[in-house]
């Protein structure tokens, strides 16, 4: 963790709980609310529950007016924390840094604003205490913008079609997830977003829960062209990094021999012509027969350094995890194993 | 009571074999009867019937068994590396989990590789398998095999296979690898290797997991078996002979405008086609060249970071 934190700390410490059953994530990125009503309206059930628990805000700069309401009923003892980063960061990294301060072994994740009914937490980390290592929420049923649906519905199809388990609602957001497993996922870019599928990737109980909407989730929702792309674009890193993370020249070298092959019959066709008499300097054909196998090509040349790097790398990686311990824990000192990273 | 360190290592990994643990155990116990110290690694590839249940049950019991239980399921390659990495004798031993393979050979590997080899790989005498879906494809993937990596092991699909301990931790086998294993430890490492018959048996309980999908995919893990070898030493030296083919396409495209221009009637087709074309070959020129550059960086990383073994050696008694 290298980004520059400041940290506002009620000084009145004795009113938290240092070991909090549950730490409740909040990172303010987008379409913030009122954070003090937010706050109450989804701590209640859970003090109710009789669990302790903190909430953790995490803002970047722009976010300063909103968390100061925050601090103030900090000081009258609710367990709120509160850090601001220096930068704008993403949202990632405002979840990677909140899950690095917080030390409950239970942590909600939760956007700044409403989109599940404050209910839904406890039925997620009830969800966990039934053996889930990730438990994400899926707002159903749902009653807002037939848009919102439709784009939705279009989004996880696609999704759907090369990931399992199935989700039905990844930009939810609201997801209960062991602290340790979180601690092990990668929380970059815009991959968080598939926190779920990335810690299935890595052998962890995944499960999707329906919770009842809020009933303030109703806006519609139409994004800028540039959102849509980047969707998209992550769907293709997605796929990619899921399925061939530790095979690349399977994937360039599907598509390479394919473009090249289609470019050779295209340049044979065009031989074939060309010792039957026809003439071939006038025919753009020859310049596509050309680009398509120059193409597969270097798909291919790219797939063979992607694989020389995976292949360097292997030897200082586990790609696996074991589901527990071996059963004898003595034994383990004589086998020198280098540590456990994810692929 | 505990075991001290084994000198023999089994390596067993389990895909839904529920029925076959118990018979595998017995057979590899009765087998193993005169060894004196060996364990069993079971290593559970995220089944998901009763195999884990039920090899749970014996390692309770037996002292010489060890569960080892993946996350979810990672792929043969992946169960036999966890197995390895959990190995603790000098010598480990592979096999499949679905009694094909007869454990009373696995004296006959290790007596072999006490002779002075890192690797003892079994071939299949008689095999009991089906001729059109499974022998023939494997007898093209082996000739291939063999062509192609230039070691000679008549069947590579047998996993019964002894190692020394000292080449499985210089080598590291990932993705769909586990079929070249030999090739691996010779390429990478310089390894000794022998082969020597073993027996083989029709499966009896369970069913195969394998189809005639892989043959695609072990043709593409050859390939990239094939071009690793040749490529991770020297990557710039390969790309610049790619290069250089492109260079020549690139050039006689050229000339074949300069001749177009000057020797035909002159038509605005003529000069816009041939040199086009001249231009790509030479955009791959380049590409290559620097994708080349690219890789020796990451080979000069991992070197400079001490990431390169020595290859195996014995020195020899004088």
């Amino acid at each position: 963790m290298t980004e520059p934190i400041r940290v506002h700390r009620p000084e009145d410490v004795s009113a938290h709980p240092l070991d909090p059953d549950i730490s409740v994530i909040v990172p303010i990125t987008e379409r913030p609310e009122d954070l003090v009503e937010l706050y109450h309206e989804y701590s209640e059930p859970l003090a109710e529950s009789g669990r302790s628990f903190e909430f953790v805000f995490v803002a970047e700069p722009w976010g300063r007016k909103l968390t100061e309401p925050l601090l103030d009923i900090a000081s009258q003892g609710q367990p709120i924390r509160v850090f601001q980063v220096g930068q704008t960061m993403g949202e990632a990294a405002l979840l990677r840094l909140a899950a690095a301060h917080c030390h409950a072994p239970v942590v909600v994740t939760l956007p700044a604003y409403r989109r599940v009914q404050a209910s839904a937490l406890e039925d997620l980390i009830q969800g966990l205490q039934d053996g889930a290592d990730v438990v994400t929420a899926r707002r159903w049923p749902r009653h807002d913008a037939w848009f919102n649906r439709l784009q939705g519905w279009v989004f996880h199809g696609l999704l759907g079609s090369f990931t399992r388990p199935r989700l039905r609602d990844v930009a939810c957001g609201v997801r209960a997830i062991r602290r340790d497993v979180l601690m092990q996922l990668p929380l970059y870019g815009d991959f968080f977003r598939f926190l779920p599928l990335l810690a299935a990737r890595e052998g962890y109980v995944v499960s999707e829960l329906a919770v009842p909407q809020h009933e303030r989730d109703t806006s519609t929702r139409l994004y800028g062209p540039g959102v849509y792309l980047r969707r998209i674009i992550d769907l293709l890193g997605l796929f990619f990094l899921l399925r061939f993370t530790e095979k690349p020249l399977r994937f360039f070298g599907l598509l390479g021999s394919l473009l090249a092959t289609v470019g050779g019959g295209v340049l044979a066709v065009l031989l074939y012509q060309r010792l039957n008499g026809q003439g071939i300097a006038d025919r753009p054909l020859l310049l596509l027969g050309v680009l398509l196998l120059v193409l597969g090509i270097q798909a291919v040349a790219l797939g063979l350094v992607g694989e020389i790097i995976v292949h360097l790398h292997a030897s200082g990686r586990r790609s696996y995890r074991l589901a527990h311990q071996p059963s004898s824990p003595g034994s383990e000192s004589e086998t020198a194993l280098p540590p456990q990273r994810g692929p | 009571m505990t075991l001290g360190k084994p000198n023999l290592s089994v390596v067993v990994p389990l895909y839904n074999e529920a029925d076959n643990v118990a018979p595998l155990v017995h057979a590899v116990t009765e087998a193993l009867a005169e060894s004196t110290s060996w364990e069993l690694i079971l290593v559970d590839d995220g089944s998901t019937d009763q195999t884990v249940a039920t090899a749970d049950a014996i390692a309770a019991r037996d002292e010489h068994v060890r569960l080892i239980q993946l996350a979810r399921n990672y792929g043969q390659t992946t169960a036999m590396q966890a197995g390895f990495d959990h190995a603790r004798g000098n010598v480990v031993v592979s096999m499949d989990g679905d009694l094909q393979n007869d454990p009373r050979d696995i004296p006959l590997l290790t007596a072999k590789l006490e002779e002075g080899y890192d690797l003892v790989a079994g071939y299949r005498m008689r095999r009991k398998d089906k001729l059109i879906t499974r022998k023939i494809p494997s007898w093209i993937a082996n000739r291939l095999i063999q062509r192609i990596t230039r070691v000679q092991i008549r069947d590579n699909g047998c996993s019964l296979k002894a190692y020394r301990i000292e080449l499985l931790r210089s080598i590291h086998i990932y993705s769909d690898m586990h079929r070249f294993i030999p090739a691996v430890a010779a390429a990478t490492a310089g390894a000794r290797i022998a082969e020597v018959p073993v027996r083989h048996h029709a499966r009896r309980y369970g069913t195969s997991k394998y189809g005639l999908s892989r043959i695609l995919k072990v043709l593409g893990d050859l390939l990239t078996i094939k071009m690793i070898r040749s490529f991770r030493d020297r990557p710039l030296a390969m790309m610049a002979l790619g290069s250089l083919v492109a260079a020549v396409f690139a050039l006689a495209l050229g000339a074949a405008t300069i001749v177009a221009s000057v020797g035909f009637v002159q038509q605005k087709a003529n000069a816009v086609v041939f040199p086009g074309a001249a231009m790509l070959w030479l955009g791959l020129t380049g590409y290559l060249l620097m994708l080349g550059l690219v890789a020796e960086v990451a080979l000069w990383e991992h070197r400079r970071d001490g990431g390169e073994k020595l290859p195996l050696v014995h020195e020899e008694d004088s």
